[in-house]
This record gives C-alpha cells, structure tokens and sequence, in this order.
C-alpha cells in the first residue's frame, strides 16, 4: 500500500481560557493519500477548520496544547521547529480560506501578492515571479491575466479573488491544497465553478486537496472520501457514496435531512437538527452527540463510541447497531433522497 | 525729620538691609550697595518679557517709563536732564544739552544757550544744534505722531497747538536765533517748564531722518543717538534717501535691543554725575518666561533684571538670605495706587460717606496682600513722597497702625443722607449689591476681601468684579459704565512735579466719555455730562441737584499753581492736594508701590533712576568684560 | 484626484476666509476694549484716541475693514505681499514678525514630530508584538504617564533638573542654527522637543498598538503566514502597513495642529513661535497680528487636512476621489 501523504494520529488541541479548557479537537485520527480529495463536514465548532489549521502550523504551541502527530510526507509536523516548518507551508502545503476580500491584503496588488508567496520560497528574480503569478492567474481562469494582476482585491468580483487565493495557494505546486470553507461566502452559481476548478487543478498538479465545509450538498460530486466531524471528534468516514446512500451516524442522517432541495415541495418545511452544538469545554459525557440524538439509550450517555469501521473503509461512531443503522437509513432518511 | 519716621518703619521690618536716611526733603532709600570702585566696560545683559512699548520707541509719542530710562539714561540727551539716581536728588533738574537758561520777569519767555561739542551719534557725525530741537518739538505739534503726552506742550508753548500737518512746520513761539540758541515763548507762565524741557520726546532729532517718519511709531526703529551709547547698528544707517533707511539691526522689538557705545560722544561735554557711562552695551532680550528670567540671573547668564516682577518665593529668598540681600534692590516708584469713587454714582455722590471709606479701610491689610512693606510704603496722601514730599506724612485719615478707625467711620458716615437711623451704616438701597472693579490677578485677589468686609461695616455691600487688567483700565474709563467705585488704578509720574501727576487725575479737562483717566468725575461740567449721553446727565442731574451744588473742583486752584516756582509751588501744590483729601475726598490712596531689581554679583556698583522708575543704565557697572555685539540674543 | 485637491484647495480658502470673518466679528462684536483707546497710551484724549483709529484702520466701519482687509491679504499692502499688515503693539510691520515666529513654530514641531514618531511607534509595534508582557505594561505605563503630564509641568521639571541642577542642558531660548552653529541650535531645541513629543508618543504607542493587535488578528495575516512567510514579513510588511494609515491620519492632523502654535511649550522654553505670540496678540487686542495667526494656523491645519486625506488615498487603495 502506497505511503499516505498526510497522517494524523490522535491529533487533540485544547485551548486554556478563561471559561476553561476549550477543546477543539479531541482525538481525530485520519489520513490522506497523496491524489486523494478528503471531504471534511461539520457545523461550527466541529472543530474541522482548528484540525488544518494546526497541521499548516498555523495554530502552534504558544496558543494550545497540542497532543498527537501529524505526519507529513513522513515528518511529525508538531514536533518541527518554526523556520523548518515555514518551508512546509505554502510550498509542500498550501491553504485557501473562507472569504477572499478579507484573506488577501487590500493594500497589496493581487500579483504582488502572489508573486510574494513564490518569492518566499524560490529565489528568482521579481519579474520573473511575477510572470509566473501572471501565468498563474491565466491557469485559474481569469481573463486578461496581466493586467488583473496590477489591480487591487477590491477590483476584483467574489469569485475572481477566490480564484486568486487559489492561485495564490497552488503557485508552488503544493502536495496537499487544504481549502477551508471556498465556497461559502460565494453565490451559488459561482460555487459550482470553484469546485471544478479545484478538481482541474488537482488533476494538473497532482495534489491531494481537502475541502472543509458544513454543506454536505457542496462535496457531493467532488470528494473521495469524506469525514464527518462533530464536537471535536471524528464520528463518520467513509467513501462519498457511503456518506450518501449508506450514512451510519444519527448526525450525517440529521445532516442529510437538513439539506434544502431544489425539487421538495414549496410548502415543505426545512428539516434542521434538534438543539444546540455543545459547549467544547463542557463536553457531554458519553457519545457527544447523545443530547441531540432521537435515537439516544442508555448506553450512549455513558460510553464514548470509537469510529469503527463497519465494512473495511467506511467507519462509523455509533452505538446502534448495524440492522438498525441500515434500517432507519432506509425508512427515514432515503425517504427524502 | 518726617522721612526719619517711615525709614526705620522700613528698617525695622526688612531688618537686614541697611537703610540710610538721607537729609532734609529726602525720602529715599539707599541699601548696601555692592561695594568697590565702579568698573568700566562690560555689558548689562538683561531680559523682559514683552517691551511694552506704547508707541514702538518713537521718542514722539513713546509713553513708558521705563523707555524714558533708555532714552534719558543713554541714548537722548535733552536741554536739561535728570541725574538718574534714586530718591528726591535723582528727581531734580541738572543742564544737559543746555549749559545755561534763563526766563523772562513775566515768565513767558525761556531762552537756552547750547553747549557746543554734543554731536549726533554716526553714521551722522555733526553737533546738535538748537534747530534739531526745534525739530523734536515740531514733530510733537504734528497730528499723524501722535505725541501721547502733546498735552504737556500743546497750548503752552506759543504756535504749538497739536494740529500740525507735517513735522516741518515751524512753530511760533520757538525761535532759534542761532544754532546755540533756543527761545521758547509761552502763553502763560508755567512754573515746571523744565520738568517738561527734559522729556525725551524734546530730545534733538535729526530732520535729514526724522522728515522720513511721518505716522506714529515708524521713527522708533531709527532713533539717532545724542547721547553716550546707540542702538547697534546706527552707524550702518543708510541716509542716502528715505527708501534706502533700513530699521537699526540693533533693535527687534520682537526679540531684542542692543546699546553699544557711540563713538561720537564727548564725556567733556556731559557730567559724571549725570551719567557715568561705565558700561560698554546694554543687551535685553525678550524672555516671555518670568521665572526663566530670575533663574538665568542666579545661573549668570543675565546681570540682573529691568522691569519684571520676581516669584514671590524668590523675593523671600533673597530677603532672608544674608549672602543675597546685596542683589535684591527695593526703590520707590513715584507710584500710588489707590482706591477711586465715583462722584455721580450714590452713595459716593456724598462727601462724608467718601470720608468714611477713606477712614475704614485697612490699609495694612492691603499692604499685606501686596506682599508687606517691601512691596511699598502705606499712601495716605495723593503725591507719592518723591514727588512731594512735603505731603509724605500727611495723614488726614489716620488710624492706629494705619487699620482703619472703624468707629471714626461710622461717625462720618452718620452725617451722610444715606444714614437714615443714624448706626453710622449706610442703610439706603444705593449700597447695596455696589459694584465693584478690581483686577482678577493676585494681589489684588487677595485685596478685594479685605475691601468687601471693610465696606460692609458702614453698611456699604459690594459687588466685586474682577477683570484683566486692560479690560478694568477701560471699563472704568468709560464713562457711560458709571462704575461707583474701583480698586484696579494706579497711577505713576510722568515727572516729579504734581502737576504731572495731578493734572489729568483730578482736572475736568481729564474727563471725557472714554478714554478718561479722572475716574471720579471731579469738576465735571453739564456739557460734558450732556455729551456722553443721557445716562450720564441723569446722573450728574441726580449727583449735582440739577446743576445748584456743582460737584467739588480743583480746577481753580490747579491754574493758580500751574505758573508758580519753588517754594510757592510746592505751597501751592500741598494747598491743593489737602484740600483733594479733605474736601473734594475722591481717593482712598493706598499704597506708595515699591520697584524691585535684582542683579547678579556681575554688578559692582547699583543705582536706581528715580525718572524711569527702573534700574539707572547711566551710572551702573558691571565686571563681566563682555562686548555687547558678542552676547547671544536668539 | 487633481481635480479633488483643486476642489480642496478652494475649499481651503473658502474656511480662511470664514474664520477671518468670524475673528473680525469676535474682535469688534464682544463687548471688550476698544484698541484705539488701548494704543493710545496713558492719557487717551479724544483727539488722540481719533487719530490713533485713523491710523490703525478702525474708522470704518467692521465689514468693511474686513473687506479691506480681504483685499490687503490678496493683493499685498504697503509692506509688500501677502499684505499682513502692521502690529498696534509696535507699530512695526507683521510680515517679518510672524514669518520669522512662523519658522520656529515649524522647526519646533517638526522636531518633535520625528522625537515623537521615533519614540511612540516603535514601542507600539513592541508591545502589540508581546500584549501583556512587562515590556508591554511598562510601555503602557509610560504612555499614561506621557499623557497625564502636562507640559508646564515637565518642562520647568527638565529645565530645573537639566539646566539648573545639573548643568548638562543649555538653558531657554531659541538659537538660529544660521547664526549660531547646529551645536547650540540643537542642543537648545532638544529639551522643547523630547518635552512635546512625550504626550503625543504616549498616544501614539497606544495607538499603534491597538491598530497593530487589531490588524494581526485579521484574516489576511493568516493568509500571510499560510503562504510561509517569515514572521518578521508578516509582520512588518502586512501587520503594520495596514495599521498605519490612521496613524499617517492622526500624525496630519496633530502635525497641523502644532503647526497652529505650541503655546505652552514655546512659553516655557522662551522659544519666540507663534504660538507664544497668538497669546501675546490676544491679550493686547492687537487685531492684525491676531487675524494673520488665525490665517496661518487655520491654512497648516486645512491644509494638513488635505494632506492627510490625499495621502490616505495613497496609502490604501480602496479610496478613491473624483
């Protein structure tokens, strides 16, 4: 079996505030081969942007107790020292962010902006970076590239900077491209199109990507593998059809059910999940999910379930059984597939 | 003698310093002065904080007293002058320019007779001559100059009526027969006439420079000297046209002034007594930081001070510190402040109410709030002592230790219509909520107390206004305002003769509708009532009962003085000044003010100048060497 | 944008002359001294007090010697240009007064500006970088105390303890470095400097450091460190540079407004600026002096204002005038 490019193991990062001890991500383990799109769902405080952003070591030691390890091409990136690391981030790494106009620095041209990511670790002289930026803007398909370049993220439509933080992102050929949320603050005929062009970029520089999201609609058609994350905590992993037409997790059900759908009935009400996400210093005992859960026993107040795999790859951290699992998938949910 | 009595008052009270009383008629003070022979050469480096000027130098119209000192001490020599030092000697006249004179049986006719040899400083380099005085008074005749005190010559001397269109208008009654002789004739006689031969604004001018000076205060950068010093730079004077003058580097009157020797002068031509000239220059800089300015002098940096008043905590330092007490130097300044009340305004259209203010005030209280008898010697007369000091000890209203007699109050007060019932308290409403005006800077801060509680015990209620100073001055010479009574005045010598000091205070000529100095009103006729509108006529209708008991005036007898000399002068002039304080009653006179200067032990001999008021830049010395072009002035 | 500083500039003299308008009307509207009386000496009569008005300009009535005076600014009177006239207090001509009172107030602000900029904002920078270390609290520190004392306090505390105690300082006064060398010209101004500048350093560190923690913790220094870049980069090239531009804003503005006349300071120092002199003309009434102050100070802090907001469209691109 080939290496996986991305290895986390047991990853926990735990905040100390005031309140108390926040804990954002509280034991996740997955990897990630190199080629692969990983699908990362969960609501806001799932903790699946804290997990990527403690792998680009953006979240560090000097904010969170990080436990675990993150291994990258075969090194422990928490164990790495600072100006080592910098030489992972954005060269063998590279990251693209929610909401583009605040992500790129508005005093700065666009080009320039890239041309510096390129700088950081190429020594090549500034015209050249900056063809190579110029370049890079053509390859995510922005009309009139050089002269785009010259103007500010402002002059930019939504779509058009999303697409030059991904160029931003991809201008060194990274091994992994992590895109946290890329769509979410984009309309939605322009999501569709900054999905594909991360599958064509995937495709030509032959990186593994992984898509966070909250919308389960958004990684449909576009991710291998996805993994479900609640409370900190990995409670669902599986190939995309898994997730899809076989999901195994009360919350990936609730998840599925609350999307909103184009051929539903007008008059149909949206379907959301009961209650509150919980406090991740308090966390409930038990299975995370248990306080919100319409099918909660005993057991799950108590006993923290394990993601377990229920045929080879797809997993699953649940104390149902799998009859039952099946069963209520097809009467409750597949229902409104 | 009667000046015994108020020196060892001083010297009993300042203790350290050594007062020496000086002989009959004297009054001044002389302390230790620092001891040695008088250096020569060296440079007085002092500072002030704003020149002050009145009219930007221009000798013309320039108006402050301590200008005169400069202008007197070194730079203009007049026909007669003074012998700039302290006390009554350094008020008396001494020949300057003229080395002798005489007046006619009738005493309309002056003649002087010029020395020779006195010459203008460079780039001039020609004697003065009579006709250069004839100039100096014509500029005085001519309007646009506005000579500010005109008044002293307009109407006196023949021709000279203050109308005058250009400076090179000859006047009348000034002839010059030939160029070492000056020939005034006036149209009355006039017993201080050479008081007024010896004011700067009579000092020679030069007309080849002054006919290019035609408004007020344009000559004032230009002065020409007469005397021993210069403003630096004269000699660069380009007199070729009046376009190529440019205003002596000497004198910024933003920043500096600088005096250097001029070498014209011939000390034959002059008296050591007169002025002794050690100095080589006289630096001042402008230092709009008081404190700064006493530091520097402790540090070195300056000699001494001219006109700024030291820290109240300096003055204890030096008044109480043996090794300093030589460098604190206190004179007095011919200057008394007092107490006016205003004869149109109730209650003090009554005489006897004017009575009972003047017996019920503390004055040693208010001597107190000026800071003790450093700070002057309780007035209890109008003259100040140097002036007239045959009224230096008048008391008409004496009081133990000079507190105020209340009971004495009271009983002048009873005799008044406004003491109904006869308790010796005014109980009419007239005096209650009286305003009021006094300044809104210490020490009056301090007075204005006093001054209420005094007047409440004869029943009078004030309301106390306090105003910065220029804006007192000119509320109270506003005649419309009808302020009943006002604390904020003062008032100094233009030169030691009463008349000098009496005339615009207590003559109805002083009056008009603003702009007056005679705050009381004294002698006020309807006509000038009536023109300063309705307000004011009701009032003198109200103050005069229609016009059947004129208010009290000293006009009548002011003419009589006016043309008298010596001992019938100062007769006449003692006459008068009782008669102000016991009958006509418009002042409570408080203060006699002090002057202090302190120098640095730079100094090696002090003297004052009684004329100026200030520190006397004729006969001082220095041992510092320095040259007065090398002082840094910023 | 040339259009705009056109439009600006306009503007400029449109409020010059508002406020001149306004001074004017102040002078002869509130119920104070009439200066003629004031000019003419001890023993005003009317005959005297008239002429003095006449000389000084005061027979008109207001309006119109504001209109006159308009006129005298624009065209130049018998001085030359700009006409400013001549003073009352010593009836010499203002152009060279206040020019010269003008060049000092400037080279004390100046002065102090750089003291201030080369204090305050390293130490904000400093403190944003390390929030609640004892670096940062004793810079905190220093700021309230940089901004509590005022300047008549610590400017006869430093004269007193440099000059007089212990020698080591030159003691007031302003020497041109033209007549006197740059050894005394500095050494006089450093003390006037350090002592203005400390209040504005203090605001200016907390300012920068509240800008700086702020702009740090926005989404496009995460981008910055995400693209690898070193900390020093982020920092300086992409933290600061954004929080700088109020800074750039409030320094136009308090540069403007020193340029209006440290007073304080000037007085303290005995440094013959404008400031000292705004105070002196007031007190004495001495109307043209007064007005040509208002102009001066009115066009540095307008024009300042101008500068400001030109250069703000320079700093962040986002702004854009037509």
């Amino acid at each position: 079996m080939p290496e996986p490019l991305l290895d986390v193991r047991d990853l926990r990062v735990h905040f100390p505030t005031d309140d108390g001890l926040v804990k954002a991500v509280d034991g996740v383990t997955f990897s990630i081969m190199p080629g692969e799109t990983l699908g990362v769902v969960g609501e806001s405080g799932s903790g699946k942007s804290v997990s990527f952003l403690t792998v680009m070591g953006l979240i560090t030691a000097r904010q969170a107790q990080i436990q675990g390890e993150v291994i990258f091409e075969g090194v422990d990136l928490v164990k790495l020292p600072k100006d080592e690391m910098r030489d992972v981030r954005g060269l063998k790494i590279g990251m693209v962010f929610q909401d583009p106009m605040t992500s790129l620095h508005p005093f700065y041209k666009v080009g320039d902006q890239i041309a510096e990511a390129i700088l950081a670790h190429r020594k090549i002289g500034k015209k050249e970076a900056m063809d190579q930026a110029i370049d890079m803007l053509a390859r995510v398909g922005i009309p009139r590239p050089d002269e785009r370049a010259r103007q500010y993220p402002h002059e930019f439509s939504g779509g058009m900077r999303q697409r030059a933080m991904i160029a931003m992102a991809v201008s060194l050929n990274p091994d992994l491209l992590i895109a946290d949320e890329p769509t979410t603050a984009l309309d939605v005929t322009v999501q569709a199109q900054i999905l594909d062009l991360i599958d064509r970029l995937k495709q030509e520089f032959n990186a593994a990507v992984v898509i966070i999201t909250h919308d389960l609609g958004v990684v449909a058609e576009h991710c291998d593998n996805i993994q479900v994350m609640y409370a900190g905590r990995a409670v669902e992993y599986g190939y995309a059809r898994d997730i899809y037409y076989d999901a195994d997790h009360p919350y990936t059900w609730g998840l599925l059910q609350s999307i909103a759908r184009v051929d539903a009935p007008r008059t149909e009400r949206l379907k959301p999940i009961k209650g509150l996400p919980p406090s991740l210093i308090f966390v409930p005992p038990g299975c995370p999910f248990h306080p919100r859960c319409p099918y909660v026993f005993d057991r799950c107040r108590t006993e923290v379930p394990q993601l377990l795999p229920v045929d080879g790859h797809h997993a699953s951290a649940c104390h149902l059984s799998l009859e039952d699992k099946e069963r209520i998938f097809k009467e409750e949910v597949m229902v409104h597939q | 003698m009667e000046t015994l009595k108020r020196s060892s008052r001083v010297l009993a009270v300042v203790g350290v310093l050594a007062i020496v009383a000086t002989a009959c008629g004297g009054g001044g003070e002389e302390q230790a002065s620092p001891s040695g022979p008088s250096t020569k050469g060296g440079t007085y480096r002092t500072a002030i904080e704003d020149f002050g000027f009145t009219n930007g130098f221009d000798p013309t119209g320039e108006y402050l007293g301590t200008a005169w000192g400069l202008y007197s001490d070194l730079i203009s020599r007049t026909l007669v002058t003074y012998k700039h030092i302290e006390g009554v000697p350094g008020d008396e006249i001494v020949p300057d320019i003229a080395e002798s004179w005489e007046t006619s049986a009738d005493g309309l006719t002056w003649t002087f007779h010029l020395k020779s040899g006195v010459m203008f400083g460079p780039p001039l380099d020609r004697a003065v001559t009579s006709k250069d005085i004839a100039y100096a008074f014509q500029r005085i005749n001519t309007k646009s100059l506005i000579a500010q005190y005109g008044n002293y010559y307009a109407g006196v001397i023949e021709g000279l009526t203050g109308d005058a269109k250009s400076p090179s208008t000859p006047i009348s009654g000034i002839s010059t027969p030939d160029d070492s002789t000056i020939v005034f004739t006036l149209t009355k006689p006039t017993g201080d006439f050479l008081f007024r031969a010896a004011m700067p604004a009579t000092a020679p001018i030069p007309e080849e420079v002054g006919k290019c000076f035609t408004k007020a205060g344009d000559y004032g950068r230009f002065v020409i000297s007469s005397g021993p010093y210069m403003i630096d730079g004269e000699d660069a004077l380009d007199t070729s046209s009046c376009k190529a003058m440019e205003p002596l580097s000497g004198f910024d009157p933003d920043k500096f002034m600088v005096f250097v020797r001029n070498p014209n002068y011939d000390a034959a031509t002059d008296s050591p007594d007169v002025r002794s000239a050690n100095l080589d220059g006289v630096v001042i800089s402008i230092d709009t930081n008081t404190d700064d300015i006493f530091n520097k002098i402790q540090s070195g940096d300056l000699d001494g001070s001219w006109a700024s008043l030291p820290p109240k905590t300096l003055e204890q330092q030096y008044l109480t510190n043996p090794d300093l007490k030589d460098n604190f130097h206190i004179n007095s300044g011919d200057r008394t402040w007092y107490i006016t009340m205003n004869l149109l305004v109730p209650p003090f259209d009554d005489v006897n109410v004017r009575k009972a203010v003047n017996f019920v005030i503390d004055k040693t209280a208010l001597q107190k709030a000026w800071g003790g008898p450093a700070h002057g010697e309780i007035a209890t007369s109008v003259e100040p002592p140097e002036v007239l000091p045959e009224t230096a000890d008048y008391d008409p209203y004496p009081s133990p230790n000079h507190e105020g007699d209340v009971q004495a109050a009271q009983d002048a007060m009873k005799q008044s219509k406004y003491d109904s019932n006869g308790d010796g308290k005014c109980d009419a409403d007239v005096c209650s909520d009286v305003l009021l005006v006094s300044r809104n800077i210490p020490p009056w801060t301090d007075m204005n107390p006093v001054l209420s509680e005094d007047l409440a015990k004869i029943g009078i209620n004030v309301k106390i206004r306090e105003l910065e100073t220029s804006t007192a001055y000119t509320t109270i010479q506003t005649l419309d305002n009808l302020i009943p009574i006002a604390a904020n005045a003062g008032w100094g010598k233009d030169y030691a003769d009463p008349y000098g000091f009496d005339f615009f205070i207590f003559n109805s000529a002083g009056i008009a509708c603003s702009g007056q100095v005679n705050y009381s009103e004294l002698g006020m006729t309807k006509d000038q009532a009536t023109e300063c509108g309705p307000k004011v006529l009701a009032a003198w209708n109200a103050a005069t009962d229609n016009g059947k008991t004129p208010l009290p005036s000293v006009d009548k007898k002011m003419d009589e003085c006016y043309g008298l000399l010596d001992e019938a002068r100062a007769t006449c002039w003692t006459e008068l000044d009782t008669s102000l304080m016991e009958e006509a009653v418009p002042w409570v006179p408080y203060l006699w003010a002090t002057v202090f200067t302190v120098t640095a032990d730079s100094v090696t001999h002090w003297e004052f100048d009684q004329f100026s008021g200030a520190l006397s830049f004729a006969h001082i010395a220095v041992n510092n060497g320095l040259d007065p072009t090398s002082v840094p002035v910023g | 944008m040339g259009r705009y500083i056109v439009r600006r500039l306009i503007w400029v003299v449109f409020v010059l002359l508002v406020i001149t308008f306004i001074s004017y009307m102040i002078f002869f509207v509130m119920p104070s001294t009439d200066p003629a009386v004031v000019f003419a000496g001890r023993q005003p009569t009317p005959e005297l007090v008239a002429e003095v008005r006449h000389q000084f300009g005061l027979d008109h009535p207001w309006p119109v010697q504001y209109a006159l005076f308009v006129k005298r600014i624009f065209l130049g009177d018998q001085y030359g240009w700009p006409g400013l006239g001549f003073s009352f207090n010593t009836r010499s001509e203002l152009k060279p007064i206040i020019f010269s009172r003008m060049w000092v107030t400037i080279q004390l602000a100046f002065g102090a500006a750089v003291v201030w900029l080369l204090i305050g904002i390293p130490i904000g920078i400093l403190s944003a970088l390390k929030p609640r270390s004892v670096f940062d609290r004793m810079a905190m520190g220093f700021a309230l105390f940089g901004v509590s004392a005022p300047v008549f306090f610590l400017g006869p505390l430093f004269l007193y303890l440099f000059w007089f105690k212990l020698g080591i300082a030159p003691g007031s006064g302003y020497y041109a470095i033209g007549v006197y060398g740059i050894g005394p010209w500095f050494s006089h101004f450093i003390m006037p400097w350090i002592v203005l500048a400390l209040l504005y350093a203090a605001f200016y560190a907390r300012m920068t450091r509240a800008n700086l923690i702020e702009t740090m913790g926005q989404d496009y220094i995460r981008t910055a460190r995400a693209k690898g870049l070193s900390e020093r980069t982020v920092v300086l090239k992409h933290g600061l540079r954004a929080s700088l531009t109020p800074v750039v804003t409030m320094f136009g503005l308090d540069l403007g407004g020193l340029l209006g006349g440290a007073f304080i300071t000037e007085t303290v120092f005995n440094l013959p600026g404008i400031g000292a002199y705004a105070i002196k003309s007031v007190g004495s009434g001495d109307l043209y002096a007064i007005l040509d102050i208002t102009i001066i100070a009115g066009f540095f802090i307008t024009l300042m204002n101008l500068v400001v907001d030109v250069l703000y469209a320079f700093l962040d691109p986002r702004v854009r005038y037509t």
